[in-house]
């Protein structure tokens, strides 16, 4: 008998796409609560169509995409069409018990759904209404549409960033969409905490971009109060050098290091072979190691250049100087110390997927007595029609298959249509991928599936 | 005044630097009562991290450390020595969370492991934040920001793939797992509210940067592929940020908008050459391709481009903003976002504000960060009731 988890009894309607709100209600899924995703057959989710696992696209498709699978485990799937009234109608009796309705499309579109926030409270009064949306719901850019490449814009970090001397980047991945998701879980959590001391609900009104602005004081207030606006200087530092991501033996190989204080600045040169280094008037202070940072970092990589990046870690941290190997995806999924926390779970998919338990990342914390866990992989498209419908919302058995009958809800995509990717082999001669392994079923199953209790 | 979500929610805080204090920051700016508890003299270290207000370096113009510490109240206290631990035991006893940040197995070491301070307080929650987590081989290891993006799978696909992989400018990293460690205290304490239960809660930066990598990790076990920084030349509509005229705008195809529409949009009829008809077409000249684009754009002002865009709907393009363009920001200023607060050393600063609304228990600030031992008075005397002349001896031995 597993543990009672902290959110067990707390349901969760969630309208979503993409990220920002699948991975806040994810979070909280792993922590027990129950959650009902509402899809659509005619406008399928996005990462449904896309990426799929071992490139196939036959059959259900819609069933295998990596992205889907990724936001969306232990959630429940339900295929309504809300153009019908009897889409719409479900959708609100399954409101009317529930705790949470988390969605993220703009203002105007969930209005056209009649699904604003005083219209909830009609059905329940207590509910909990989140809307996570680029830019707020209030305002002159509050129908805007974003995803995390134009909020990462928008809310200063991109100008930050970037090579020295060259234009702004962003990561590969939609990195604001975690940063509003991790703010949006900690505001729902605060909101079910307050409901569970005074039984209100309330309007929760997230601005992606304006979460990830709160998590740059540095640079926002060092304009507000000083007037400055920095360079971008890649990775280094404004106040200590060297810091930065130097070049290790073979190929793509990289480590990270920073040396904040006098002492591991002379380990440092120690562990490189070059104490010469400490005694060097371009470097024997913080001041002058900052001035010529440019120089010093030239140097560090003509040593690190010899060193495998993980043996240079180790001797690095043994002097207690902060270092990492670069760790690409795969380095990651099989790191020793990730994997004895039991970062990674293995999740069993549907059978008509065709998929083997594949290994997720989980999440931030570990509970000492309630821990999370995914006890099941993400739902098939409607796979939890009938189950919401008669099971939870009690509709008898008729209404429902003239529901299916009249197209209402649904298990297959009305204009199936995967965006074709290209293969692993012109991914790599167009440079996108660095390595593509053909025994990876062989590898994932040896370390995460074959030795599992 | 409506109360915040975490009223009555008493908090002790043994953090310091990021990570720590923004989540009690997030906690006390909702409600939260907040005791910070500062080493005698120096105070917590991020005091000394700039910018500084007016460029000054003062424990009391840190401009990270005043926006990481608004609403707390702050008291000095030597929790190595007896009396110090006695006076954070009795404090404990009175509290429903307590959020550290030291290195695993410092408090332990003091006697003040999780299971001791249950022991006064069962229903105790506890949360703690380090750089890899309280088990495992990289327990002890040593972080910075980008050590933290390095090992948490981030930069290897962060960056050109020309040049070496890059991290975010600044911290985010510990602001990540800030956040996260709230959330773990919220969903604790309301289990401890349900049921009375504790518990001690492990937050991994190291683990708050691998749980928001997309598929990087898992794509190997979908397809065998790893993934990492990309091209400079790609033929397509470029998905990072792209020079114009004044700056710099970030392109974005929303879902089934085809490049065409965007050639449209940029008014670039040489993209519909033949030779840029299909998406192998347009790889194969990918350096023309990205000619023209790049052309098209550098003649386009950045928030002309942008707005007209939007009038798209599906074009949801980004703009590069300074942090002057973010605090002039029209939006930003609608939702009031930068907000001034009044300090006694540095007057009143403008501040990032509010992450997000909550309609019923409102984002505010009722006090600006403390200055060191600012309220140790009215914590020792008012609260704990410690006589004037006992706080005096306790000073004198340099306990508080």
């Amino acid at each position: 008998m597993s543990v009672k988890l902290p959110l067990e009894g707390v349901r969760i309607v969630e309208m979503s796409q993409l990220i920002a709100i699948p991975y806040a209600v994810k979070l909280l899924s792993d922590m027990g609560a129950q959650v009902m995703r509402i899809e659509s057959c005619v406008r399928l989710e996005n990462y449904r169509g896309t990426a799929f696992y071992d490139d196939r696209v036959d059959g259900e498709w819609w069933n295998r995409s990596i992205n889907f699978h990724e936001q969306n485990r232990n959630k429940h799937s339900l295929a309504l069409d809300l153009t019908k009234p009897e889409g719409q109608e479900a959708l609100l009796e399954l409101i009317a018990i529930s705790d949470v309705f988390a969605e993220n499309f703009t203002p105007r579109v969930i209005k056209n759904f009649g699904l604003d926030y005083e219209k909830l409270r009609e059905v329940k009064p207590d509910i909990i209404m989140v809307s996570s949306t680029g830019y707020g719901h209030t305002g002159p850019w509050s129908n805007f549409g974003a995803i995390g490449f134009g909020t990462e814009a928008t809310s200063g970090l991109a100008h930050m960033t970037g090579y020295e001397g060259g234009p702004p980047i962003v990561p590969e991945i939609p990195y604001t969409d975690y940063t509003a998701g991790e703010h949006t879980t900690f505001a729902i959590a605060a909101a079910l905490v307050h409901r569970a001391r005074t039984g209100l609900g309330q309007f929760i009104d997230v601005s992606q971009s304006q979460t990830l602005s709160s998590t740059i004081p540095e640079a926002l207030m060092d304009y507000t109060v000083n007037g400055r606006i920095r360079e971008r200087i890649g990775n280094a530092s404004n106040s200590f050098a060297p810091q930065g991501c130097y070049k290790c033996n073979g190929l793509e190989n990289f480590i990270a290091l920073s040396a904040q204080t006098g002492d591991q600045w002379s380990a440092l040169c120690d562990v490189l072979g070059a104490p010469e280094w400490t005694q060097d008037p371009r470097f024997n202070s913080a001041e002058t190691r900052l001035s010529n940072r440019h120089i010093l970092d030239e140097l560090i990589i003509e040593k690190t250049n010899d060193w495998d990046k993980r043996d240079l870690e180790r001797a690095l941290q043994n002097k207690k100087i902060p270092a990492g190997a670069v760790l690409d995806g795969k380095e990651l999924l099989f790191d020793s110390h990730l994997n004895e926390r039991n970062f990674f779970e293995v999740a069993e998919h549907h059978e008509s997927t065709e998929m083997p338990p594949l290994p997720y990342g989980t999440r931030p914390w570990k509970f000492s007595e309630t821990p999370g866990r995914i006890h099941r992989s993400a739902p098939l498209l409607g796979e939890h029609n009938r189950w919401a419908l008669v099971d939870v919302l009690g509709m008898p058995d008729n209404e429902v298959t003239a529901m299916e009958a009249s197209g209402a809800i649904g298990t297959t995509p009305t204009l199936p249509r995967p965006v074709p990717q290209p293969s692993p082999d012109t991914l790599l001669n167009l440079g996108r991928i660095i390595r593509h392994e053909a025994d990876f079923k062989n590898q994932i199953q040896r370390k995460f599936v074959a030795n599992r209790p | 005044m409506a109360q915040g979500a975490f009223e009555g929610i008493k908090v002790i805080d043994l953090t310091h630097h990021i990570a720590g204090p923004y989540c009690t920051k997030l906690l006390a700016d909702f409600g939260a009562e907040v005791i910070k508890i500062e080493r005698p003299g120096a105070g917590d270290p991020a005091r000394n991290s700039g910018p500084f207000a007016g460029d000054i370096p003062d424990p009391d113009r840190s401009l990270p450390f005043l926006y990481l510490n608004t609403n707390k109240r702050s008291i000095t206290l030597d929790i190595t020595s007896d009396a110090g631990q006695d006076i954070l035991k009795q404090l404990i006893r009175d509290s429903h969370l307590l959020v550290e940040n030291f290195r695993p197995g410092t408090l332990s070491a003091l006697g003040l492991s999780y299971e001791e301070l249950r022991s006064i307080n069962p229903p105790l929650v506890q949360v703690s934040i380090s750089n890899f987590g309280q088990t495992g081989p990289y327990r002890d290891y040593e972080a910075t920001d980008i050590v933290e993006y390095a090992l948490g799978g981030l930069m290897y696909i962060f960056g050109l793939n020309e040049r070496e992989p890059l991290k975010h400018s600044m911290n985010q990293a510990q602001y990540k797992a800030g956040v996260n460690a709230a959330s773990g205290a919220s969903i604790a304490l309301l289990h401890q509210q349900l049921t009375g239960q504790g518990q001690w809660v492990d937050v991994s930066i190291q683990e708050s940067v691998a749980s928001a990598i997309r598929d990087t990790a898992s794509a190997y076990g979908y397809t065998g592929v790893v993934k990492w920084r990309q091209p400079k030349e790609t033929g397509e509509i470029p998905r990072g940020p792209v020079k114009v005229s004044d700056g710099y705008i970030m392109p974005i195809n929303f879902g089934p908008v085809d490049w065409e529409s965007t050639a449209d949009f940029l008014d670039a009829p040489d993209l519909m050459d033949e030779k840029f008809a299909t998406p192998d077409s347009r790889v194969e000249n990918a350096v023309e391709f990205d000619s023209i684009i790049s052309e098209a754009f550098e003649k386009r002002e950045k928030f002309e481009i942008f707005y007209e865009a939007h009038k798209q709907r599906r074009l949801i393009y980004g703009v590069v903003h300074d942090p002057k363009e973010v605090v002039e920001n029209p939006q930003y200023i609608w939702r009031e976002f930068f907000k001034e607060i009044e300090h006694p050393v540095t007057g009143t600063l403008s501040y990032p504000g509010a992450p997000f609304s909550m309609s019923a228990t409102p984002w505010s600030v009722q006090a600006p960060a403390p200055t060191v031992g600012q309220h140790n008075r009215e914590i020792y005397e008012d609260k704990l009731g410690i006589p004037e002349s006992a706080i005096a001896r306790l000073f004198a031995a340099g306990v508080i």
